[in-house]
């Protein structure tokens, strides 16, 4: 059983990552994004306490999920469109959350009573399967009523088809054949006897038929089984005058070997009992195994949902505009108001927002002074672009872009080493493999990149990567300080169109708005004036 | 001996001398996987290299047919029906119980008599036209005519299926089992009672109902009654109550037992490994194929050793676990030509590609398919190969000692016409002493009439002779190997100018950068 709530045609699995994503997460600073995921206000209702109630295990889903691009338009709009729902039913994916999460404990509960001497026993394995297959039942049960309640107030390709395969592989026949089959071996699971009506013990016994051939040296084989049920019948003591009366009259049948007082026949009579049962558990293996990563995925996949629901919460919370964004193509990018997410949910002031067009420009080069608000655009876009290949939304009013799955970041850390040459040799070696790794529509932003030489030379190394990445297709958006490289690109772009050249805006007495408007490159970069203001404060 | 698979003839010998090709060729790593699953002895089959010509084209007439006619079904039946006979065989040694041994011992004989009838039928069909098959038909159209198989064969299948044909019943409850016997289903049908027969049709059993349920994951009912022999308590009081019933059929099967013993012929029993060998290959190549590696049947060729495609089969073994590369070479070493000399740098595929090599030459030799696209291969006398090895501690002898204790049975002009495979001698000698060496070798080997690979770090040795060909591991731009293997290869050990060197070391100069995305 499929939840296909990630993928309309597949289940979640860790594959395809982006390169690198772990360096990715700390040059845009997605840990805001996903500690947010994890701060449940959705969960709280059902709850007392009115405080953020921490649920690391979203954070994790959704570090996982943004690990994972989204290949086409296609998978993008399945997931918004869920996501639409989550948002206005937060609830309801919260009641999907919780069972599945307590049906996974519960399996953890029975999971761990099992060898937890370190000597295998077979039959309290058996047992346990057989109440792990009840517990799966039954919460898929659950899971089919959630669903069923809300239907008419969902939308979404995702749960309505979700509802319908649960209908299809588990309704009707094949439930009462799963409820049948566990009723027929209720005996092995519930085998002690019970005090019944007016005080008369009852037990629950098997009855068992087998048909077979002595082909294999007279010994049973061939074997079928023709029946298995479970009796109750009334609780008699095996060594009472009942069950001896018993006993003698079953020694008197023809075709009848009684048990009584012979141990190696009960021996072997229980031996039969575990296999009988071992058999029919065996075919239910697949639904036990199907419904367990069934459970899995659920919790998982709703997890991903209700990270994205809480992260939404928050952004409300600091007044964060946010809106699905659109997928356009290849070469597009324009953005309305778009904001820099991590911080501003991390600070919880005011972000700037950003607004241009930069379709067909493949290129887009950022220059200006320190403190101006370069790579916080530049995070801004990084950001959008994983949250829209995550199926999120975005911090922004408009967002529309294309879609890269070889999507790279290239941030000069300063903190990786002492060093100066090896430092160099430390980007170097990070941009080798992230070339490594790239493919037809590829993205790279580029933070200070290969400032940790001398200006000579970083710029003609750039230049030359910058260069050739350029005519092979890669869109690049580079924040640098390497004057040089940028004023030869200035030259070199001429009346083209394909390059774009940023600058942090400067209003006419010196202040500073943080916003990237379209500038040509500058020379100096404000050090100076920097200086002078940090000094002139102080 | 009668009749073998493997041989035309008693007289066929086998190559004397050292076997270190099977380590220095990997050609223990292949055989391993081509015989995964199957006795030990059949592996030994594959460590005989057949010395005669004809041995060698009787073995690929049988292997080409059987490819061509589809025959490996068959074989393969044949070899599962003798396998369930020797289980069985194995059981009538073990058993004490002298009902159940015998019983043991009926379908002991079932199963042979069922192995060969079945692989004379089908070999009949396809009507053999190869000499070893022919050969095989005719064996087991001498073995079936015969007297004592005949009657055999009768007695074991009639009273095998009236065996087989016997089902208990068996119910547990209330402390208690309860058995009884099946009727003849044709009996049922015409009984009157059609309304029992009715009830039977409606009450499907349980293992019916459950793969109805799960249709997707059909399992069996294992048996809980002691999985050995030896019979439990209610095995024997199930017996017990059987055998009153049944005095006939036992009288039957002892009769059966005192009259079969020792009917089993020794040439059917050599047979059957014989026909392992082909089976095992054949499997190996058909798994092998579908993962992608090319297979051909060697054409024979009066002077040369050539192939296209060709690759190292161990490597490509290994492959299929770790996903290496697995590079592919064209090569021919044909008229006046007589040896190769390959060098290049490390790392850079050669011993991978003498290794390909020296495998083109085993499997030709042993008249099944060789790894490669297409091939065309001579007749050699022998195979022998020498691969530097780590010095031998325990002896304490030098390395080059050593080197030249393994060298000197090669060189001895017994071993004419061999296929020789050498990977680096003379390492530990002075530059100057081991060219001279080399070359020494290498004209023995010429003088010997013996064709093969030298591989080697020194390079005046390709211009040793002119019957000498030399090849080079090649490098990419970047000097990378690209594992390819070429005839007067270039010479890339030249350093690359460049401006920086760092920028170069990670190939991320302007020219690096268009090449790696090209």
């Amino acid at each position: 059983m499929k939840v296909n709530l990630m993928y309309s045609y597949k289940e979640w699995m860790p594959i395809k990552q982006y390169h690198d994503f772990q360096g990715m997460a700390r040059d845009l600073g997605l840990d805001v994004l996903f500690r947010a995921a994890g701060q449940d206000s959705v969960l709280k209702y059902s709850k007392t306490v009115y405080a953020l109630h921490e649920d690391p295990f979203l954070s994790q889903c959704m570090r996982k999920a943004m690990c994972v691009p989204l290949q086409t338009k296609e998978e993008v709009q399945y997931r918004q469109e869920i996501l639409k729902d989550c948002l206005n039913h937060e609830d309801f994916l919260g009641k999907l959350y919780v069972t599945a999460t307590k049906v996974l404990e519960e399996w953890g509960k029975l999971g761990k009573t099992k060898n937890h001497t370190g000597i295998r026993d077979s039959k309290a394995e058996l047992i346990t399967d057989i109440q792990v297959l009840r517990l799966l039942v039954s919460g898929m049960e659950e899971v089919r009523g959630i669903l069923l309640e809300n239907m008419e107030r969902l939308h979404s390709k995702g749960f309505t088809s979700l509802l319908e395969r649960i209908n299809r592989e588990f309704s009707g026949e094949a439930r009462e054949n799963l409820e049948q089959i566990l009723r027929d071996i209720s005996f092995y699971a519930d085998a002690t006897a019970q005090r019944g009506e007016k005080g008369v013990f009852t037990l629950n016994r098997p009855v068992i038929k087998l048909s077979c051939g002595l082909a294999e040296g007279l010994k049973l084989g061939e074997l079928k089984l023709e029946g298995i049920e479970t009796r109750v019948e009334d609780y008699s003591n095996p060594y009472g005058i009942k069950a001896k009366i018993q006993g003698r009259m079953n020694g008197m049948i023809p075709g009848c070997i009684s048990l009584y007082k012979n141990t190696a026949l009960q021996a072997d009579a229980a031996e039969l009992e575990y296999q009988a049962v071992n058999y029919v558990m065996a075919s239910c293996g697949g639904v036990l195994q199907s419904f367990g990563s069934f459970f899995e995925q659920l919790r998982f996949q709703t997890g991903f949902y209700l990270g994205a629901v809480n992260i939404a919460s928050q952004m409300r919370r600091f007044q964060l505009t946010y809106c699905f964004p659109s997928l356009g193509k290849q070469d597009e990018l324009s953005y309305e108001e778009l904001k820099e997410a991590a911080m501003a949910l991390a600070s919880g002031k005011k972000a700037v927002g950003n607004s241009e067009s930069l379709d067909g420009r493949m290129l887009v080069v950022i220059t200006g002074a320190n403190q101006g608000g370069k790579s916080t655009f530049l995070r801004s876009v990084g950001i959008a672009q994983v949250m829209l290949q995550c199926g999120l939304m975005v911090a922004a009013k408009c967002y529309q872009s294309g879609l890269y799955p070889e999507f790279f970041t290239h941030f000069t850390r300063r903190e990786d080493s002492a060093m100066n040459s090896g430092r160099l040799d430390e980007e170097l070696r990070r941009m080798d493999k992230i070339i490594s790794n790239m493919g037809e529509h590829s993205l790279l932003l580029l933070n200070e990149s290969f400032a940790t030489t001398t200006e000579k030379e970083g710029s003609a190394i750039a230049y030359d990567i910058v260069k050739a990445l350029k005519e092979e297709g890669v869109r690049i958006l580079t924040v640098t300080h390497l004057t040089s490289f940028a004023m030869k690109l200035y030259e070199e772009s001429g009346t083209s169109k394909d390059t774009a050249f940023l600058c942090a805006q400067r209003l006419e007495d010196g202040t500073r708005t943080f916003r990237m408007i379209p500038h040509e490159p500058e020379l100096t970069s404000f050090g100076l004036e920097l200086y002078d203001e940090v000094l002139c404060n102080k | 001996m009668g009749f073998r698979l493997l041989y035309p003839s008693d007289e066929c010998e086998i190559c004397s001398g050292s076997r270190a090709y099977i380590q220095d060729l990997n050609l223990d790593q292949i055989i391993n996987k081509v015989c995964d699953g199957y006795d030990e002895e059949v592996m030994a089959l594959y460590w005989d290299l057949p010395k005669d010509r004809k041995t060698q084209e009787y073995r690929r007439g049988i292997f080409s047919e059987l490819k061509k006619k589809e025959l490996l079904p068959a074989l393969m039946d044949f070899l599962g029906n003798m396998k369930e006979r020797n289980a069985c065989l194995e059981k009538v040694e073990r058993v004490e119980n002298p009902l159940q041994k015998q019983v043991w011992f009926l379908r002991e004989g079932f199963f042979y008599v069922k192995a060969l009838e079945n692989l004379r039928e089908t070999l009949s069909k396809k009507e053999p036209c190869s000499e070893g098959l022919k050969g095989l038909l005719e064996f087991l159209d001498g073995c079936i005519w015969e007297e004592r198989f005949h009657a055999m064969a009768g007695e074991a299948k009639a009273l095998f299926q009236e065996l087989a044909g016997f089902r208990l019943h068996l119910t547990y409850e209330k402390e208690r089992f309860l058995v009884s016997e099946e009727q003849d289903t044709g009996k049922a049908e015409s009984g009157t009672l059609t309304g029992e027969s009715q009830k039977g049709e409606s009450q499907k059993d349980y293992g019916t109902y459950l793969r109805e349920c799960f249709p997707d994951n059909v399992q069996s009912l294992k048996s809980p009654f002691l999985s050995d022999v030896e019979l439990s308590e209610l095995e024997m009081e199930i017996l017990r109550i059987f055998q009153k019933d049944h005095k006939l059929f036992f009288e039957k099967v002892e009769v059966f037992w005192k009259k079969f013993q020792k009917y089993a012929r020794e040439d059917v029993l050599s047979l059957q490994k014989e026909a392992a060998f082909y089976t095992a290959y054949l499997r190996f190549q058909e798994k092998m194929s579908g993962m992608g590696f090319s297979f051909c049947t060697p054409q024979s060729s009066r002077d040369s050793i050539e192939a296209l495609g060709l690759y190292d089969l161990a490597l490509a073994v290994a492959s299929l676990e770790d996903g290496r590369q697995v590079v592919c070479n064209d090569v021919k070493l044909g008229g006046e030509e007589r040896f190769f000399v390959l060098t290049g740098p490390n790392q850079g595929g050669k011993t991978t590609f003498a290794r390909s090599l020296g495998q083109l030459a085993y499997f030709s030799k042993m008249g099944l398919d060789v790894p490669a696209r297409s091939a065309r291969v001579m007749h050699f006398e022998g195979l022998l190969t020498h691969f530097s090895v780590e010095e031998s501690m325990e002896s304490g002898r030098g390395k080059l000692m050593d080197e030249l204790e393994r060298l000197k049975p090669m060189m001895e002009p017994g071993q004419r016409g061999a296929f020789i495979v050498i990977n680096e001698l003379f390492t530990t000698a002075a530059n100057y002493d081991a060219c001279i060496m080399g070359k020494r070798v290498l004209e023995t080997f010429l003088e010997h009439d013996c064709r093969g690979i030298y591989v080697t770090h020194i390079g005046e040795l390709a211009k040793a002779d002119e019957r000498v060909v030399s090849l080079r591991a090649q490098v990419d731009g970047q000097k990378r190997p690209t594992y390819e293997i070429e005839r007067n290869g270039q010479d890339m050990t030249d350093a690359l100018a460049g401006a920086s060197r760092q920028v170069e070391k990670y190939h991320l100069t302007y020219q690096q950068i268009k090449e790696r995305f090209s």
